[in-house]
């Protein structure tokens, strides 16, 4: 205990973590003693701590009493109370300086945090800090209000009000003037705390960024399944790296500054790095003739080799379909349908005719057709066939529009797979609304109708009744019609 | 749906190319565009029931019957593509020759005024070769009108379009592509559907000659048509313009496969 620990509260909101902070952490210089500060993931902190020497900063008494790492020392209290100057090789802050703060004695801001920080590092030390954007794409579909929180951790939130850099070159300007020169910068996707995608502002400027895009939206997928969300961050994702502004709208970045650069110090950072659905681990590094190289550091070796080039599929689809391209639509669905056909639309990319898997080690779908059907109809996107609202018949046009010529596999019972989002929800039920109006306007049309065929066929009968049969034949009728009732008329006289 | 996907027996032809029965043809989920128009791809007056699909011939009219209110819009291209490209021209049919000519004709309970004998002259005056009329089963069936044209050359009708499903000839755009093939040019007053056609079907354009009028007719649709497709008008047009403009107004390239036509227009598989 440091002073300024909280004795009742536990951290509510998830640690940093995941496969990318951890392959950052083991590839730190052995035998040097880091200060974690802030909640990472025990798995991450396991990874620090393998010969290495850590002391752990945590503001919360139960989490720090629940720490199980071996030779871990952990020190409970308020960022402002670490009195260990000069004391660390390295500071490995990668849940950024919020939470090193606790309700007793005065909040620093960031750039406070940052220089108590930078305190505590030994000359020529190594800080890796994350800094939160406010206005990443994960604050975008955020359908929360950060400035309206009500965790127990959130005493005074201030989201976009804070004092954070706003921008990566900023980042890296305010550390260099703080004596903290940036030697290695990446922007953080899909989410601060869990990045599977880390990838350097001159790769999301100059690199391979059709690619890139498509690892950003695979990326967000995962990490959004299921999520409430205002708007679906897997487009938002790809949309923002391939326009090139996949660094501005990253929801974090990722600085490694030195106190006092020397040089072969730091941990270098790879022009992209990102972690597949299955556990793999692959980095994006340039080639020699200006071609971009995936090389796997974890995972299948079938990573090895050229990043497919080209677009994500999906998105090309959905680029077709909005621009009512249907012939580029169709030669897109054959083209999937022949090559890949189990191989869902957010994991292939299209460079031409060549179709490819964006990560091999990625799951196959058997109705991966179907899944698109339902992106289509549901996503809030125009598309050539706008009065087909249903996901089955959906898949049966797209299968015709493949060129397949047995029925697709069904879609399944429910697609909860998705991010839900609120936007959709909207369109959903304006959709909805027209079709009852149109339903309504329908029902009074065909009532309309219904009555001129009536009238037509009350006007018919009148004829039929009229022809039926000839002049004779009427006269003897209406006759024996007369006879039967005179007959009757006598019957009845004789019974009274 | 309506009646109107019978006429010209579209609907029979679409049939056939899914591979169902063309004498019976099931309920189409929607309304078929039956002729080149510069609307929203709906007859004028077509009686439509709200939120429907509209199965279009071209992109173009898709657009212009989303910015007219009819968003549920489906490209579908013209049935008679469809009829072009499953019957393959064959050389042995012989020869084109001559021009066949679609005087301008107007629907049931519509009369057109002009003058038929001063058009037949500038017909003559302009044609190369021999002329064959074209009427409307409407101005066929009128003994005064025919004699005028039969002075002038041959003359024929592609039969009756149909009316609420009834006398539907369902053989008539077979009979009009293979019209169309027997002749060199496909000419008329008005730019009409039949000029698409013929120039799809491999005919050279020409569109002159008086227009004639429509009793009560508003004449500036017609004159917005000679202004967008420029290209089709005059008695010689430049074929190789007029024939990607014929295709791209009749829906070339978009045509569907058997399999999503059936899925659009909501047949069985």
């Amino acid at each position: 205990m440091i002073g300024g620990e909280m004795p009742e509260y536990a951290e509510e909101l998830p640690p940093a973590g995941g496969p990318l902070y951890r392959t950052l952490a083991e590839r730190l210089p052995t035998g040097v003693r880091v200060l974690v500060a802030g909640p990472h993931e025990d798995a991450l902190v396991r990874a620090v701590a393998d010969r290495r020497e850590v002391t752990l900063l945590l503001r919360s008494a139960p989490d720090a009493a629940r720490v199980d790492a071996r030779d871990v020392r952990v020190l409970c209290g308020t960022l402002s109370k670490v009195t260990d100057t000069g004391r660390y090789d390295v500071v490995v802050a990668l849940d950024g300086t919020g939470r090193l703060h606790s309700p007793e004695g005065s909040a620093l801001d960031w750039a406070e945090s940052v220089r108590v920080l930078k305190r505590v590092l030994r000359p020529g030390g190594t800080l890796l800090l994350a800094v939160e954007n406010e206005l990443g794409v994960h604050r975008l579909v955020d359908p929360g209000t950060p400035t309206a929180a009500r965790g127990g951790g959130a005493w005074s939130p201030l989201g976009e009000f804070g004092s954070a850099p706003g921008r990566p070159d900023r980042l890296a300007a305010v550390l260099g003037a703080e004596g903290l020169p940036v030697t290695g910068l990446a922007a953080v996707w899909p989410l601060p705390e869990h990045p599977t995608l880390l990838a350097t502002p001159e790769t999301l400027r100059y690199g391979p960024l059709d690619a890139l895009a498509a690892l950003a939206s695979a990326a967000a997928a995962p990490a959004y399944r299921k999520r409430s969300v205002l708007s679906d961050p897997r487009r938002l994702a790809a949309a923002a790296v391939r326009r090139g502004l996949g660094a501005e709208l990253a929801p974090a970045w990722l600085a490694v500054a030195q106190l006092a650069a020397r040089p072969g110090q730091a941990a270098p950072l790879a022009p992209a790095l990102a972690a597949g659905p299955g556990g793999s681990i692959s980095e994006v590094v340039g080639g020699p003739d200006g071609a971009w190289l995936r090389r796997v550091l974890h995972g299948p070796e079938e990573l090895n080799g050229p990043l497919p080039s080209g677009r994500l599929l999906e998105e090309r689809l959905l680029t077709a379909a909005l621009r009512h391209d249907l012939p580029g639509l169709r030669r897109l669905l054959t083209g999937w349908m022949a090559e890949l056909p189990t191989v869902p639309a957010g994991n292939v990319l299209v460079d031409g005719d060549r179709y490819a898997r964006l990560d091999p080690s990625a799951p196959d779908s058997e109705d991966a057709l179907a899944w698109f059907a339902y992106t289509l109809a549901t996503g809030g996107y125009h598309h050539p066939w706008p009065a087909v609202t249903d996901v089955a018949r959906l898949t049966d046009v797209l299968a015709g529009a493949a060129g397949l010529t047995t029925r697709p596999a069904p879609p399944p019972a429910s697609f909860d797979e998705f991010p839900d989002v609120r936007r959709q929800h909207e369109e959903q039920l304006d959709a909805v609304r027209r079709r009852l109006a149109d339903a309504e306007d329908r029902i009074r049309f065909c009532e309309a109708e219904l009555g001129k065929r009536e009238a037509e066929l009350g006007r018919a009968k009148t004829q039929i009744a009229a022809f039926s049969g000839s002049l004779g034949y009427r006269a003897a009728k209406a006759g024996l019609g007369i006879a039967r009732m005179a007959r009757n008329r006598i019957r009845s006289r004789g019974r009274t | 749906m309506h009646h109107g996907n019978h006429f010209y027996g579209h609907a029979q032809v679409l049939a056939a190319y899914c591979g169902l029965d063309p004498d019976d043809p099931p309920r189409i989920d929607g309304y078929l565009q039956h002729g080149w128009n510069v609307v929203d791809g709906l007859g004028a007056g077509t009686p439509y029931a709200p939120g429907s699909a509209i199965f279009v011939w071209s992109e173009r009219t898709r657009r212009r019957a989303w910015s007219m209110g009819r968003p549920l819009a489906t490209v579908i291209g013209a049935p008679f593509l469809y009829l072009l490209r499953s019957e393959p021209d064959s050389p042995a049919d012989g020869e084109r020759e001559g021009t066949i000519w679609y005087p301008f004709h107007g629907w049931e309970g519509q009369r057109v005024t002009g003058d038929h004998l001063r058009l037949i002259d500038e017909i003559t005056a302009t044609e190369p070769g021999p002329v064959t009329f074209c009427l409307y089963w409407q101005e066929y069936s009128d003994d005064r009108i025919r004699a005028v044209y039969e002075r002038a050359g041959r003359v024929v009708c592609h039969g009756y379009r149909g009316y609420m499903r009834h006398r539907t000839d369902a053989r008539f755009l077979h009979r009009q592509l293979a019209e169309l093939r027997r002749h060199r040019r496909v000419a008329s007053n008005r730019l009409s559907t039949a000029i698409m056609y013929g120039t799809v079907a491999g005919c050279d354009p020409a569109v002159y000659g008086d227009p004639m009028h429509l009793t009560g007719e508003d004449t500036a649709t017609a004159e917005r048509v000679r202004r967008e497709w420029p290209e089709l008008h005059g008695a010689h047009p430049d074929p190789g313009r007029a024939r990607a403009t014929a295709l791209a107004e009749l829906g070339d390239g978009h045509l569907a496969s058997p399999a999503e036509l059936r899925a659009v227009l909501g047949w069985p598989a």
